[in-house]
């Protein structure tokens, strides 16, 4: 995997490098802001790890830039603040998760191969399907303007299955999406949330929004909104 | 020194000072030209008079010519220069008649004027004095059946109005020269009363800032009772900071010399390296851990103070679950927010974020699957305490005999131990800052943990 490390401390840099490549990644480092938003937009990064307080350019505008031009890889955010308002603010701009600093390599490793897993959707802000509406941001889904409450898991399914609306998705490529470790794999959870989300979504069940493809996995068959038009073949 | 504006009362009797002035100023001139047309018309009057008697008192002798017999023989057109004069004339303006008073004077009196016509003007003698005369053309009938078309004038000296006039004047000037006066010193005392409060104010805020004073005094009037009340909030708010902020940099040096005096003395054994290494990334650990939670007792904002801007609930928990959806990704989580959009808390934005955040964190971390946020204002009961959060899971919940030593915990950081709690510590320190109150049992809908924050809200 290719991973991105953005962060002005050179010894954290170099530490958190070594780590890494010893792991088995392919890293590239900036150490600055701009380095980081070129590096980010420039190289095929699979996952990010961004220091908050950054020279030239802060994490949090450089984390905003990135989702601004399309990149929705998983985004790790190392901060030294540990106050929920930051975590917050940087989670909102577009990160994935965070570890505070001080923190251990093991905790980031860990962190990271989660992210890997269930890379995100964030390119836009909302995705629409026919009367189905879902705010990637705060995370909350709507059908035909009425809030539908969501577990997490259920909502994880259903913003895949829109990003990707038209595609037939794997039940394992779904399992991945809600479980980082290998274990707790059961591909029964998948259809009970699907089910679930059948019926959340379209109670009198005249929109069958998610067409079960025997064998090979769902679909969601509505149309995607602005969606470029590889998505909808 | 720079240049500092003009002082309130100052500007307040400018204010008052100029037009004051300027109306008495029209007043006066208002009343001297109603004196002055007063003077003139009783000056006509008088001329007129004169011409009267003048005409009685003229006839014609013998010889054709005019005579005027003046009725008193002391009469002042005998005396030269006495400032009472008359002439007589003819149709062509031929001087039939002067007086002897006129002697000297250099005065023209008289002019052509048609019969029944009246003509009143000013004339200057030869010192300068000036003179006020009034002619009349009348057909003088001197005898049954013959008559003749003369001028009569009669002039006076104005001398006498015009020291009337002066002695006018400067009556007139010295009353509203004394009222002006008399106003102003009368606004700048009332001004002196109206702002005594204000003075006192500044005084007190002086005696603070010299260290005199804790804060400022009661019974303000009620336009500055707010302001009185603010600043002592202010003052209040500031000096618990600074205890707070001295407490921490104590408790945080005290605390951090124990790990110190644990790696010193590790390094002076005759332990193995590896024995030492991993004393020293304990005590490392156990560092990093007091540094953190002695920074974030420290950034407590601390309290409602004056001013405070009301932060509303609802799009800083939808940002919060959304978080936390990330935070917690690899468990199943349904966050439920029953939140009014318009309800606000009364503090920093930054405090309430990480009570609640510290709250629906350790809700993530403890449920099965369901958290419900809800919160609700009470309008009945007074600030604080009137913002009710509630927090509540479906997990486990908090044994009775636990609730108080987790809330009880870290009173000083000396006898805290971080990293292990649920950071309920912290909450509950902070809810205190904000005179507001903290309380953990059992959900009754949930089953599992259930705590209520009662803080200040709008």
């Amino acid at each position: 995997m290719r991973v991105l490390v953005v962060e002005d401390e050179a010894a954290l840099r170099e530490a958190l490098q070594a780590d890494l490549t010893a792991a088995g990644h392919t890293v590239d480092v900036a150490a600055d802001g701009e380095e980081g938003l070129y590096a980010g937009s420039e190289y095929p990064i699979d996952v990010a790890i961004i220091d908050l307080g950054l020279p030239k350019l802060s994490g949090l505008d450089l984390i905003r830039q990135l989702r601004a031009r399309g990149k929705s890889y998983g985004v790790l955010i190392l901060t030294a603040r540990d106050r929920w308002q930051d975590k917050v603010e940087g989670l909102s701009a577009g990160a994935d998760d965070y570890v505070v600093k001080p923190f251990h390599v093991a905790e980031v490793q860990a962190r990271l191969a989660a992210l890997l897993r269930r890379a995100g959707g964030w390119a836009s802000a909302s995705l629409v399907c026919g009367p189905i509406e879902l705010d990637t941001r705060a995370q909350t889904v709507a059908v035909r303007g009425a809030a539908v409450e969501l577990t997490s898991f259920e909502y994880r399914i259903l913003e895949h299955l829109m990003l990707r609306a038209g595609e037939v998705i794997s039940k394992t490529e779904l399992t991945e999406r809600l479980y980082a470790q290998d274990f707790d794999r059961d591909s029964n959870v998948v259809e009970v949330l699907v089910g679930r989300l059948r019926r959340k979504l379209d109670p009198e069940d005249v929109l069958k929004p998610i067409e079960t493809l025997r064998g090979r996995g769902y679909r969601l068959s509505l149309p995607r909104q602005g969606a470029p038009g590889n998505a909808t073949q | 020194m720079p240049h500092s504006p003009p002082s309130v009362s100052r500007r307040l009797l400018f204010a008052v000072a100029v037009p004051l002035v300027f109306f008495f100023a029209l007043t006066v001139v208002v009343l001297d030209g109603v004196f002055r047309e007063l003077n003139e018309a009783s000056l006509r009057e008088l001329l007129a008079e004169q011409v009267v008697g003048l005409v009685t008192a003229m006839e014609m002798n013998r010889d054709g010519a005019l005579e005027v017999n003046l009725l008193d023989p002391e009469s002042r057109l005998d005396v030269p220069g006495s400032g009472v004069y008359a002439a007589v004339r003819d149709q062509d303006g031929k001087l039939l008649w002067s007086s002897p008073s006129l002697t000297g004077t250099g005065l023209e009196l008289g002019l052509r004027l048609p019969v029944g016509s009246e003509d009143f003007a000013y004339q200057r003698a030869h010192d300068g004095s000036q003179v006020a005369q009034l002619s009349r053309g009348l057909e003088w009938i001197y005898a049954p059946g013959e008559s003749r078309n003369l001028v009569f004038t009669a002039a006076d000296s104005t001398e006498p109005q015009r020291r009337q006039l002066w002695r006018f004047r400067q009556q007139m000037a010295g009353w509203f020269g004394a009222l002006v006066l008399l106003l102003l010193a009368t606004m700048a005392w009332m001004m002196r009363r109206a702002l005594a409060p204000v003075r006192r104010l500044e005084h007190e805020i002086g005696a603070v800032e010299a260290g005199a004073a804790q804060g400022l005094g009661a019974d303000y009037p009620r336009e500055l009772a707010g302001v009185a009340k603010g600043l002592n909030a202010l003052l209040e708010s500031e000096r618990n900071r600074i205890a707070r902020y001295r407490d921490t940099l104590g408790n945080l040096a005290h605390s951090l010399k124990t790990p110190l005096a644990v790696i010193r003395a590790s390094l002076g054994t005759v332990d193995s390296p590896a024995v030492q290494q991993a004393t020293v990334q304990l005590e490392i650990d156990r560092m990093a851990q007091i540094v953190e939670h002695q920074l974030k007792r420290a950034a407590a904002g601390g309290g409602a103070t004056l001013g405070q801007a009301s932060v509303l609930l609802l799009p800083l928990l939808t940002d919060l679950r959304a978080a936390m959806l990330k935070v917690h990704a690899h468990k199943d989580l349904r966050i439920e927010l029953d939140v009014p959009a318009l309800l606000g808390f009364l503090g920093d934005s930054g405090d309430i974020l990480e009570l609640l955040g510290n709250l629906l964190d350790n809700a993530c971390k403890w449920c099965r699957s369901r958290i419900v946020v809800s919160a609700q204002l009470d309008a009945t009961r007074a600030l604080p305490q009137r913002l009710s959060i509630v927090v509540e899971d479906d997990g486990a919940g908090i044994a009775r005999p636990d609730r108080a030593r987790v809330i009880e915990r870290g009173v000083r950081a000396d006898e805290h131990v971080p990293g292990h709690g649920l950071g309920l510590s912290m909450v509950r320190e902070t809810v205190v800052l904000y005179g507001g109150s903290f309380l953990i049992d059992t959900s009754p809908s949930l089953g599992g943990a259930r705590v209520e924050l009662q803080l200040p809200g709008r």
